[in-house]
């Protein structure tokens, strides 16, 4: 039985850190530009595809290095061709497109690498076991902790320390004001937004390793990270990443116990939260309306 | 000739309705066709007693079509055959639904409500597919039919009859909309645009907005779990993906496309949305993709939609 | 027993103390102004008076009945309306329904489904009647968002009117206006406090207009109460014009 637990709690746990990770990028989204981006789950599974493909002649070491990099090139081409046009528009819009784009990629995935989930190879040495007792303690899951860890830290260092990061700390807080000081508003958008998709495709890149590469990869962990932003606060950074592993965990326990309600309990978590306090866990009220 | 003025469209909506199983046909439409783009309208006009006349966005209606559907199903199936009885019972769940979902979240606005719509649609989605013993899980509530109408003095074969089930489905639009109509005009109707134009002033003149916002979000999904209602009874089957946020995505888009501010947008937009994918749909193996690229073409290029275009009188 | 009895109100943001101790109390029919410079708090204790937001401390009665911990829209049932600094009615809308609508709220009519015809009529003359005292009439049909800026206040403040309010708090009610439009305003206030019985606070930073309307005056600076009296106190205050010298003016 404890080995049941642990394994469910590691298991959601680093399920947990993917929808943090997606979340993260979706709130820095969400906050400085006041975009809900459907599309970020779409972003999650081309960053996969594009390790998937690269893998053969780069590696591993390099595809994990490259495809969320790339991811997040075609995110910046994205914010400015077509999500550009809608700021300042009733935020139905900007939903509407993403929700399009959304649609887009997940058959366009399916028209270059197919329907089936493909083989996705993870160095051999990082796939076994590292304790015989607890055979589920793989390298790959540790070191999946690791770099998420390391993302995680990277993103509030940048946030902190650099003079994008701050610029989108203050932007989030007050657009009009930053604009007025010169920033160029819709550069840092589009950088901002470049970084969310960098997020989530490194988090595909990930998570394909753990949960296989089909086309709807990225289905899977869109609403769960809605619902990690609801529950750790609107507006808070940390809450996202306190509100994604809380959920990750809470699913996983929940598979222990009852396995059939392992999805419904994230939303009866969000219910709760809602309740109790509407603007979430680390919540800004102001941000309610 | 003022009343030609004040109600020509409206005369003009309910003529073309009423024969569409007479015309539609011979531009390439079959009754079942006309039937399910009636359906979905009624879903949209619902969502657009939201949208477009209070202000909310929900992006999770997808959740009380599918209610409504299960509810009538549910009903049918192991409960009694009778179609009215599963009818009030499908808007029953919905409404209920509605009451208790709406009141967790009617104290956000603007993205974070859409967000918090589309994350609850789909807590009813997996319910769907996982009670499977119940539900029939993936594969669908099957092995029901939707009963003959037993008025008492006669019989009306809305199983058996395609153009009779069509008129089946009109009345309950005529009757929603009828009730959506009166509503708007109404002064509960009125404080309901005055909170889409101005929420803070709203509450100055002593509107409890999340009160009415609640009420208009309750109503709305009232009117959207009856075509739920009539959706399951249209195939005699509904699926998880009723529940499904493309569902609730697609509704949006049809009220959009017909223009949101107009009474009879949602209308126009989900007639132009059903044809083309019942078309397009045959066509391609692509669907996605195009339904993918029809969302960013309205978006960018046809943001106020058909109707859009003309006049800006909000109420109907 | 006043009609309006505030309390030692308090307003803090975080290390700012917005509003700091201010106690007033204002009798029906009388006319009161609150001047001060600029981050005086004036806006922020219309904010507190009218339930927009809640303060750190104090009480505010209404009639004898402590409203502090209310909402905003059951203080307007109980009769405090408000005008905004930057104008706030229905845009898309037309004059006549954004004044349709207070008046039918203001007849206990918000949740109402439906409306017998004597009924719509009553609600339609007293629409027509408002029209008329605003100088509206002409305009009745156009969006308000269409009208000038002069107009728009005047809808504005028929809509706090509309509702029958015992207090009638007005921010800034000639704020952005030219000379014409202003008096054109200050003439509407002067008649609509003659001919309806109620108590009006504005704040104001013309100081013809208040010194033209208003029965009484209080002075706000950094939070707290500066100076209150009549008008001649007010002119021949020290530290009134100290403190308007030395910053405001």
């Amino acid at each position: 039985m404890t080995q049941v637990i642990l394994f469910n709690l590691l298991n959601g746990l680093i399920v947990g850190a993917f929808y943090a990770l997606m979340a993260l990028g979706l709130s820095l989204i969400l906050n400085l530009s006041g975009v809900i981006n459907f599309a970020h789950g779409g972003f999650l599974a081309l960053g996969a595809y594009l390790a998937y493909s690269l893998m053969p002649t780069i590696g591993f070491w390099g595809a994990l290095l490259l495809a969320p990099i790339l991811t997040a090139f075609l995110g910046l081409a994205v914010e400015r061709l077509l999500i550009r046009r809608l700021y300042g528009r009733d935020p139905l819009y900007s939903l509407l497109l993403t929700f399009g784009l959304a649609f887009i990629f997940q058959d366009g995935l399916r028209y270059v690498w197919g329907a089936q989930s493909v083989p996705y190879q993870i160095p051999g040495w990082l796939a076994s076991p590292l304790s015989m007792d607890y055979f589920f303690l793989t390298g790959y899951r540790v070191f999946m902790m690791i770099v998420v860890a390391l993302a995680v830290a990277g993103l509030f260092l940048v946030l902190g320390y650099t003079r994008l990061g701050m610029r989108i700390r203050a932007g989030t807080l007050d657009l009009d004001t930053v604009s007025v000081l010169g920033v160029n508003v819709r550069v840092l958008r589009n950088l901002n937004f470049g970084l969310g998709i960098y997020l989530a495709g490194l988090a595909g890149v990930l998570a394909a390793g753990m949960l296989g590469l089909s086309p709807t990869i990225g289905d899977q962990l869109i609403m769960p990270s809605f619902v990690a932003i609801i529950v750790g606060g609107l507006g808070s950074l940390p809450g996202t990443l306190v509100g994604g592993l809380l959920i990750g965990v809470a699913a996983g326990m929940t598979t222990v116990f009852f396995p059939t309600a392992t999805e419904a309990v994230i939303y009866v978590m969000m219910a709760l939260v809602l309740i109790v306090k509407p603007s979430g866990l680390f919540g800004d009220e102001g941000r309610l309306r | 000739m003022t009343f030609l003025k004040n109600y020509g469209v409206t005369l003009l909506v309910w003529v073309v309705l009423l024969a569409v199983p007479f015309w539609f046909p011979y531009v390439g439409g079959y009754t079942g066709l006309g039937t399910r783009t009636i359906v979905m309208a009624l879903a949209a006009m619902s969502v657009n007693f939201l949208l477009g006349f209070t202000g909310v966005l929900s992006f999770g209606h997808a959740a009380y079509l599918g209610l409504g559907a299960y509810g009538a199903g549910m009903t049918i199936k192991y409960l009694l055959p009778s179609t009215p009885l599963g009818l009030l019972i499908g808007v029953l769940a919905g409404t209920l639904g509605a009451m208790a979902i709406g009141a967790m979240i009617v104290r956000l606005r603007g993205v974070y409500f859409a967000m918090v719509t589309i994350a609850f649609g789909q807590v009813f989605y997996f319910i769907a597919f996982r009670w499977s013993s119940v539900t029939g899980g993936d594969d669908g509530l099957t092995g029901w039919k939707r009963v003959p109408l037993d008025l008492g003095f006669t019989r009306i074969d809305i199983l058996g009859n395609d153009v009779a089930f069509y008129y089946f489905c009109l009345v309950c639009l005529a009757a929603s909309a009828g009730i959506m109509a009166l509503l708007l005009r109404s002064p509960f109707g009125r404080t309901l645009l005055a909170i889409r134009e101005n929420e803070r002033r709203a509450r100055f003149l002593g509107i409890s907005v999340d009160q009415h916002i609640w009420l208009s979000f309750v109503i709305s999904a009232a009117f959207a779990s009856l075509a739920g209602v009539l959706y399951a009874y249209l195939d005699n089957f509904v699926d998880p993906r009723a529940f499904h946020w493309q569902q609730s995505g697609e509704f949006v888009i049809m009220v959009v496309l017909g223009g949101m501010r107009s009474f009879w947008g949602p209308l126009i937009g989900a007639a132009i949305f059903e044809v083309l994918q019942d078309k397009l749909s045959s066509f391609t193996d692509n669907w996605m993709s195009l339904l993918g690229l029809f969302f960013v073409l309205v978006v960018v290029f046809f943001p106020r939609g058909v109707l859009g275009a003309f006049g800006r009188k909000p109420t109907p | 027993m006043s009609l309006l009895e505030v309390g030692n109100l308090t307003r803090r943001f975080g290390s700012l103390v917005a509003v700091n101790d201010v106690s007033l109390s204002v009798e029906t029919g009388e006319l009161r102004a609150v001047i001060g410079p600029n981050g005086a708090g004036k806006t922020t204790f219309f904010n507190l008076i009218s339930g927009m937001m809640s303060p750190s401390a104090g009480t505010i009665r209404l009639d004898g009945a402590d409203i502090t911990a209310l909402p905003a829209h059951k203080r307007v049932a109980l009769g405090i309306a408000r005008t905004f600094q930057v104008t706030e009615i229905f845009p898309e809308l037309s004059v006549r329904e954004n004044l349709l609508i207070p008046v039918e709220v203001a007849a206990g009519l918000r949740l109402a489904p439906w409306l017998s015809r004597s009924r719509a009529q009553e609600i339609a003359a007293r629409v027509d009647e408002l029209l008329a005292m605003g100088g509206l009439a002409a305009m009745s049909d156009r969006l308000a968002g269409e009208l000038s800026h002069g107009d728009q206040r005047a809808t504005e403040i028929m809509m706090a009117l509309a509702l029958k309010p015992r207090l009638l708090l007005l921010d800034e009610p000639t704020a952005g206006m030219g000379d014409q439009e202003t008096r054109d305003v200050v003439r509407l206030i002067r008649r609509l406090h003659k001919s309806e019985n109620l108590a009006i606070v504005l704040i104001e930073h013309d100081m013809r207009v208040v010194f033209g309307l208003a029965d009484r005056i209080m002075v706000l600076a950094e939070g707290a109460v500066l100076a209150e009296g009549t008008p001649a106190d007010i002119a021949a205050n020290e530290l009134v014009q100290t403190a308007y010298l030395g910053s405001a003016a």
